[in-house]
């Protein structure tokens, strides 16, 4: 055996060497592991895993950045160590509530779990007459269907056994085609990976979570990237495919194998039978990408509309046409269309400070992009396309509200360009192909001239004279030097807030998610399901059986009525119930958190709707745990 | 003629297939069933189209950026394109094939494994597309210059 005292030392020194990259990294994850060990999220306040978190997972992701703040700079460092970097970033991002949290967060992931369930129990798609409004899900089904698949692949009995990861899978599956976008207008890998992580800590829009437009993202992005690198014309020996210009001495012009269009049709139809809204954003994007004389090419923005419309007009005609008039009045009601809706108001100091710190991160990583824009005239000429296709979604504003998300989904799809021109903004400048090209002859001229020249004696050289400290210090305290670093830093951070300060709202402890249980598990077919708003797990289970009524999504009068008089005003709204259905009445934690953190009913006031309810002869309570209390109207007579 | 080589990544997709379809056999939720299935549905699918269209793919240099010509960049950007291509066109054979089996009332989890499976093994014994004479790119002569 040999024992590493026996090692030469320069090999030793050699390895450490190679090793050191590994350092920043390995200590971000060690500190990662150490605060998910010490981080108690059973009594979340205000300020979701901001508070809750164990501040090593600060300290990790401070030595995180920095350490790839200097491999990503360093040109001589193997791309593997961004890449390790980058992962190591998403680790910490989208999976630590995987970690933490013991049951999958989000209402509405829970939701598309029960519309898996749906598809599962009948085998196949039914009508609006059948289901009402959840009706539209039968409609754009490509995400349900194939985790449909995938449940009884795996043999599991539900999706909410894998959905907790998949934040962490949708974000994976985004690295390879941003990659390739940014490859398509730069070889500078320090642009390519800081654009990859700038565009990984702004997308805190939380539209990774377990959902179709998790996945129709992903396919968009893939689009774009396809249609960047393979329906572009020659331009003549300038722009992209000046490698494949008159120098190379092949004409190809907009000249390419229908294959590609084939393939290029397989990802739109999938976008499309998967998600409304993407291919909007597809076909705005690429009518973008049309102003460009180097991407004037009709063919795949022709082959997204018509397959758009193909769909539109048969498989989601029912919808369409059901939601037309109210789509048709929002068309061009831009300040209608970015309002926030009633019990959208961040109430409370946490909820106030997540909702600041996601527009601070949003308006910073903007601004930074439009910084790049303004000090990167060579790159605002090569990267047009990628410019174009980040202002693309911008008129989606006055297209449609979409329930008071547009903002977020505009500014989500914006972002792809736009961290490519933020991290512009943050490296040094690009410079032209002439300047480079002269670089390059001056290089091999004096590599020439060392060949040639004989060797002459060594002149004795002055001594170095070392730069004094006062000088070194200045050249350091530039802002060229530590701005870059520390905006990159400050969005990092500021992540956290954006992405998890609300995880009181979106998160529900296993005795919220029993509770509920509990419930469908007795409810009889017809039933109906009383609560204050949609914020608890399972809250659409067998939704083809059960109705349900969230009474803070009524009116504000009739919400009055519920305050002043509780137990007889929900009586009166739950006595049509025909048996065998019962009526039963359900509040949670997670009702509370979202009805306090939005601007509805305090914490005070539902309290009092539970006494009211508990002190009433009309409901039986049923069962209660920590979480909440369920309750059920009994029969009139 | 394939060699030994060739034939052994022509049809791995679809040995990922028939070894996802033996894995059912596995109990529901084990860890081996799970990798087998995830595997071949995240990629299987994908890689054999894009190995039957490979060649044509191929056939047109991608879009760059304007820098010196830098053969390993290319060569990078041409392997994580066809990485892409084969998870994406794996999700979208999932999806839609589940999508048609359930409008048809025809569901069942095996049946979306054995569909995919199939159409995985066609392709990869496929004969490979090849560009068109037509399209293939042409040296450009200059002024003068043609014999």
């Amino acid at each position: 055996m040999t024992d590493l005292a026996d090692l030469p030392p320069v090999r030793l020194a050699h390895h450490l060497a190679l090793a050191r990259p590994a350092l920043p990294l390995l200590a971000a994850l060690a500190l990662w592991a150490y605060a998910l060990r010490h981080t108690d999220v059973s009594d979340l306040d205000d300020f979701g895993l901001v508070s809750a978190v164990h501040p090593a997972f600060w300290a990790g992701l401070v030595t995180l950045t920095a350490g790839f703040w200097c491999i990503v700079r360093a040109p001589k460092r193997r791309q593997g160590w961004s890449l390790a970097y980058v992962i190591g970033l998403l680790l910490m991002e989208r999976a630590t509530q995987a970690l933490l949290y013991p049951t999958p967060l989000y209402s509405w992931a829970w939701k598309h779990d029960a519309v898996v369930d749906h598809l599962l129990t009948h085998g196949g798609f039914r009508t609006e007459a059948q289901l009402g409004d959840l009706a539209v899900y039968d409609q754009w089904p490509g995400f349900f269907a194939a985790q449909a698949a995938l449940v009884r692949l795996l043999g599991v009995d539900d999706t909410a056994v894998y959905m907790a990861w998949w934040p962490l899978v949708s974000s994976l599956l985004l690295l390879v085609p941003l990659l390739l976008i940014y490859r398509t207008f730069t070889t500078d890998r320090r642009m390519i990976w800081t654009a990859v992580w700038l565009f990984y800590v702004a997308n805190w829009v939380g539209q990774d979570y377990f959902s179709p437009q998790s996945v129709a993202f992903v396919l968009h992005v893939g689009v774009l990237a396809v249609v960047l690198r393979r329906y572009g014309g020659r331009r003549g020996g300038h722009g992209p495919g000046y490698r494949h210009g008159p120098e190379c001495g092949y004409g190809y012009g907009r000249q390419r194998p229908a294959v590609w269009t084939v393939l290029l049709t397989l990802l739109v139809t999938t976008i499309v039978v998967a998600h409304q809204l993407t291919p909007g954003m597809l076909v705005v994007s690429l009518l973008a990408l049309c102003l460009t004389r180097r991407y004037r090419d009709w063919v795949p923005v022709a082959a997204t509309v018509v397959i758009f419309l193909a769909w539109c007009l048969t498989a989601a005609l029912p919808f369409l046409s059901a939601a037309m008039p109210d789509m048709i009045r929002s068309v061009g009601d831009v300040g209608g269309n970015v309002e926030a809706g009633y019990g959208t108001t961040p109430t409370g100091t946490g909820a106030i400070a997540a909702s600041w710190a996601a527009r601070l991160l949003s308006g910073s990583v903007l601004l930074l992009a439009g910084l790049g824009v303004l000090r990167q005239p060579v790159l605002r000429y090569r990267a047009l396309p990628l410019l174009l296709v980040a202002a693309a979604p911008l008129p989606m504003f006055g297209a449609s509200s979409y329930g008071s998300e547009m903002i977020f989904r505009v500014l989500m799809f914006m972002l792809p360009g736009a961290a490519f021109f933020a991290a512009a903004a943050l490296l040094p400048k690009v410079r032209t192909l002439a300047a480079d090209l002269a670089d390059l002859a001056a290089e091999e001229a004096t590599a020439r001239r060392r060949r040639i020249r004989p060797v002459r004696p060594v002149r004795p050289t002055r001594p170095v004279r070392p730069i004094r400290s006062t000088r070194l210090l200045t050249a350091r305290l530039r802002p060229g030097i530590w701005a870059p670093p520390l905006a990159l830093l400050a969005g990092t951070l500021a992540f956290v807030p954006a992405y998890s300060g609300k995880d009181r709202i979106s998160y529900f402890p296993p005795q919220e998610v029993a509770l509920v249980r509990h419930l469908f598990e007795q409810a009889p077919d017809g039933s109906l399901v009383v609560a204050a708003n949609r914020n608890y797990p399972l809250a659409y289970d067998a939704y083809w059986r059960v109705d349900h009524y969230w009474f803070l999504d009524d009116g504000r009068a009739h919400v009055d009525r519920i305050v002043r008089s509780p137990a007889a005003t929900l009586a009166r709204d739950m006595a049509g119930v025909a048996p065998p259905g019962r009526a039963y009445l359900l509040l949670t934690r997670g009702q509370v958190a979202d009805s306090e953190m939005n601007g509805q009913l305090d914490a005070a006031r539902l309290d009092r709707i539970r006494g009211s309810v508990a002190a009433s002869p009309r409901f039986r309570l049923i069962a209660e745990n920590d979480a909440g209390v369920l309750y059920v109207l009994r029969p009139a007579s | 003629m394939l060699t030994p080589q060739e034939l052994v990544v022509r049809m791995m997709p679809p040995f990922g297939g028939w070894l996802a379809l033996a894995a059912l056999a596995l109990p529901g939720g084990s860890p081996l069933r799970g990798a087998a299935v995830v595997a071949f549905l995240a990629a299987g699918p994908g890689a054999a189209l894009t190995g039957v269209c490979g060649p044509a793919l191929r056939s047109r240099p991608a879009e760059g950026p304007v820098a010196r010509p830098d053969a390993a960049f290319e060569r990078q950007s041409d392997l994580l394109e066809r990485a892409m291509l084969a998870v994406l066109l794996s999700i979208c054979a999932v999806m839609l094939v589940s999508t048609v089996l359930l409008a048809v009332h025809a569901f069942s989890g095996e049946r979306v494994l054995l569909v995919l499976t199939l159409l995985t093994t066609l392709a990869a014994c496929s004969p490979r597309l090849r560009t068109p004479p037509t399209q293939r790119p042409k040296p450009r002569t200059r002024k003068g210059s043609a014999p």
